[in-house]
């Protein structure tokens, strides 16, 4: 059943684009609370436990129970804190994350064969773009290590330095490497060109170290040195309590989600799936958000069952596997990426 | 500490109340960075006074106080207390009892060392590894619970015997049990020696040599991975350890690693023992028979004398002096455990490692601080 779409509604796409994107960012603060529920149910999996089943069906609405936990417990804040540091240091947190997703097409939409990224924005450089604001979440988290004035939470700032410095340029290198190939800093444009050879089959190291660099810059276990709670009880968050607590957290999980899309986008075709072509029927037009959302689906699932199988590591051997590991296979695939790439233009 | 700080150093407490600790003790750390160049442990914030309190209740009643001296190996303690008054007594437990107690004993070793495992799991970051052991147990726990009544503190031994009679069909709740456990050991050895990450975090780190240890009177599985091969079940054997089959397990590099294999092949043994003992079980009385001893012992005098007994903990040598003044309550009763020279092998250990070590080197001594403040 194919859906007669006016020429005249072409001048408006931006500005539909522009609110379904809206939209689906809101649907990506639900998908947060998805992930938290999911990431209980998995590990309880793993843990061969039941997770949370008493509020709402299959414990559905634990998250909503926890919310209100939050936000009604006292805001406790230490004595000798720096009350702007402390105060702000979460909004940041979020704000930074929130900034991702300005950038970043949760889906497309083809009419009549042309393709429309779900975008709020489209920028040429939008690969360098998010990858530029999502390191910006340090900041934050140092500011909540320095404002809250406490030894634990200064100590995993420390190690989330060191992580930090060590990961984002494998990371960076291989988002080179895959736009390098692709001829464009554009996410749509990298997406878009993988419509039959995927850039997990064309640059599987390159992809290899992205997840593993991104996994570190999200700071999941095995890389959550800054948090790890055995020994420096919560780390950078230690001092924090109620919503202020909740925000950070939920920065987290934005960041996972977004994370997962990232992966989704640039390795693992974005909406595209071999031999599927969008026509204008309703399944045309739902199908490649729905192949993006499921590709991403499958890498939050990875991610999220990571920590619950694996031990931590120790900071020193963090920064020895990025810096000695990581760092040569990234360039190793920049090489490989820039031959691949003239090969295949030639 | 305070005074030889530098200005580039820091001092950070972990505890009296802290995740990585088995029971409140305080372990001050001077870092550089990451890395701690000075630490020192401060015992004493769960001291109960055990000592004394023995002293002022009738021997029988001791039986529920040594239980809470550390609520994971309640059998043991019981039955080096029961041991030391035995002693005292001349008297000796009909061979049931003392295959009942054997059982008991291995029991309480597998549940101790389960629990150990999970929570050094849990220390290097391995959350699930928690929930792994923790379910193990709990079938041990309720084997337990079938033969005395009760998961944690039991009062199950009496002097001369044991309160209650193996119940009916315990043998075959068991078999399955133990073999689903051999099983499950099977798979968390796998576990341990696959995991890359597990490796680097445990193998090389804290290694404690055998001379050091033996200084400073360490014992039990943290002493055995330093390839000693001490343990009282056989080098000076009480019940029926003589007469069952079984090796002591031992390990050569002193480490985190070699810490938590021994725990791991001391379950097997442990299993290996249950299996014999409940082969062997003779049948017969619980209690020396034309004696006054029984299930309900009245409030007895026990003849003066001084006496040591010491009994293999699942962490060691546990030991009780006892000095009896003829009267119905112990004199004196000196309490050996074995976590506390353990302790004291934790700074040296840590000194020169990092934050992160620290954990695991606690975790993998599967401390009980209740029983070394006692």
């Amino acid at each position: 059943m194919a859906i007669v779409i006016p020429e005249s509604i072409i001048p408006l796409i931006p500005w539909i684009r522009g609110i379904i994107g809206l939209l689906l960012i809101g649907i990506i603060f639900i998908g947060a609370m998805g992930a938290v529920w999911l990431e209980r149910k998995l590990s309880a999996d793993i843990q061969t436990r039941m997770g949370p089943c008493r509020v709402g069906k299959y414990g559905l609405l634990q998250l909503v129970a926890d919310a209100i936990k939050l936000f009604t417990k006292e805001d406790l804040k230490p004595l000798n804190a720096d009350s702007l540091l402390f105060n702000n240091a979460n909004i940041f947190m979020l704000g930074s994350v929130f900034l991702m997703l300005v950038a970043l097409p949760v889906g497309a939409v083809f009419i009549n064969g042309v393709e429309y990224p779900l975008a709020v924005t489209q920028m040429d450089i939008s690969v360098l773009y998010i990858e530029a604001v999502s390191a910006l979440s340090i900041f934050g988290i140092f500011m909540v290590a320095y404002g809250s004035n406490n030894k634990y939470s200064l100590l995993g700032a420390f190690r989330n330095f060191a992580r930090m410095v060590g990961y984002e340029v494998p990371l960076g290198i291989t988002v080179i490497s895959v736009a390098a190939m692709t001829g464009s800093l554009n996410i749509v444009d990298i997406s878009s060109a993988q419509g039959l050879h995927w850039n997990i089959f064309l640059q599987p190291i390159g992809c290899f170290v992205f997840f593993v660099s991104l996994m570190a810059d999200m700071g999941r276990l095995p890389f959550d040195q800054n948090e790890s709670e055995e020994e420096l009880i919560a780390g950078w968050i230690t001092e924090y309590c109620g919503m202020r607590f909740g925000l950070g957290f939920f920065a987290e999980y934005i960041h996972m989600i977004l994370g997962s899309f990232l992966v989704a986008l640039l390795f693992l075709g974005g909406w595209n799936l071999p031999g599927f072509i969008a026509n204008n029927s309703v399944l045309g037009l739902i199908a490649p958000t729905g192949f993006l959302l499921i590709k991403a689906t499958f890498v939050l699932l990875v991610i999220i069952g990571l920590r619950w199988a694996v031990p931590r590591f120790r900071i020193d051997q963090v920064v020895d596997l990025s810096w000695k590991k990581l760092l040569p296979l990234a360039l190793l695939n920049l090489v490989w990426a820039v031959g691949l790439g003239l090969y295949l233009g030639a | 500490m305070e005074e030889q700080l530098e200005p580039n150093e820091m001092i950070i407490h972990l505890g009296p109340q802290h995740p990585m600790q088995p029971g409140p003790f305080r372990l001050n750390l001077r870092l550089k960075g990451e890395t701690v160049v000075d630490a020192d442990i401060e015992l004493g914030f769960i001291h109960k006074g055990i000592e004394k309190i023995l002293e002022n209740k009738t021997y029988l009643q001791g039986i529920t106080i040594v239980d809470r001296i550390c609520y994971l190996v309640a059998l043991v303690n019981e039955e080096c207390f029961v041991g030391c008054t035995e002693k005292l007594l001349g008297i000796e437990p009909p061979e049931r009892s003392q295959y009942i107690r054997v059982i008991l004993d291995e029991l309480t070793r597998i549940q101790s060392h389960l629990l150990g495992m999970g929570e050094f799991g849990e220390f290097i970051g391995f959350v699930s590894m928690f929930m792994y052991t923790i379910r193990e147990r709990e079938e041990v726990l309720s084997l337990i619970d079938m033969i005395t009544g009760a998961r944690v503190t039991h009062s199950y031994l009496k002097f001369g015997g044991v309160r209650d009679d193996l119940p009916d069909g315990f043998k075959e709740k068991a078999i399955p049990v133990l073999n689903n456990l051999k099983k499950s050991v099977g798979d968390f050895e796998e576990m341990f020696h696959t995991d890359r990450i597990f490796r680097e975090r445990t193998v090389g780190v804290g290694v404690l040599t055998a001379d050091v240890a033996k200084n400073l009177g360490v014992s039990g599985p943290v002493l055995r991975a330093t390839g000693v091969p001490f343990d009282i079940r056989k080098n000076e054997p009480y019940l029926i350890y003589k007469d069952l089959d079984f090796r002591v397990c031992t390990e050569t590099a002193g480490d985190c690693f070699a810490r938590v294999q021994v725990r791991l092949n001391e379950i097997r043994e442990s299993i290996y023992i249950l299996e014999q003992c409940l082969d062997q079980l003779p049948s017969g009385p619980l209690f020396p028979e034309n004696t006054y001893y029984g299930r309900r012992t009245p409030v007895m005098r026990v003849p003066a004398g001084e006496v040591f007994h010491r009994v293999e903990d699942p962490r060691g040598e546990m030991g009780m002096y006892m000095i009896s003044d003829g009267s119905d309550k112990p004199y004196r009763v000196k309490i050996r455990g074995p976590h506390y020279p353990t302790l004291q092998a934790l700074p040296p250990l840590i000194i020169g490692t990092t934050v992160a070590d620290v954990a695991a080197i606690s975790g993998s001594m599967d401390g009980c601080t209740s029983e070394a403040d006692r």
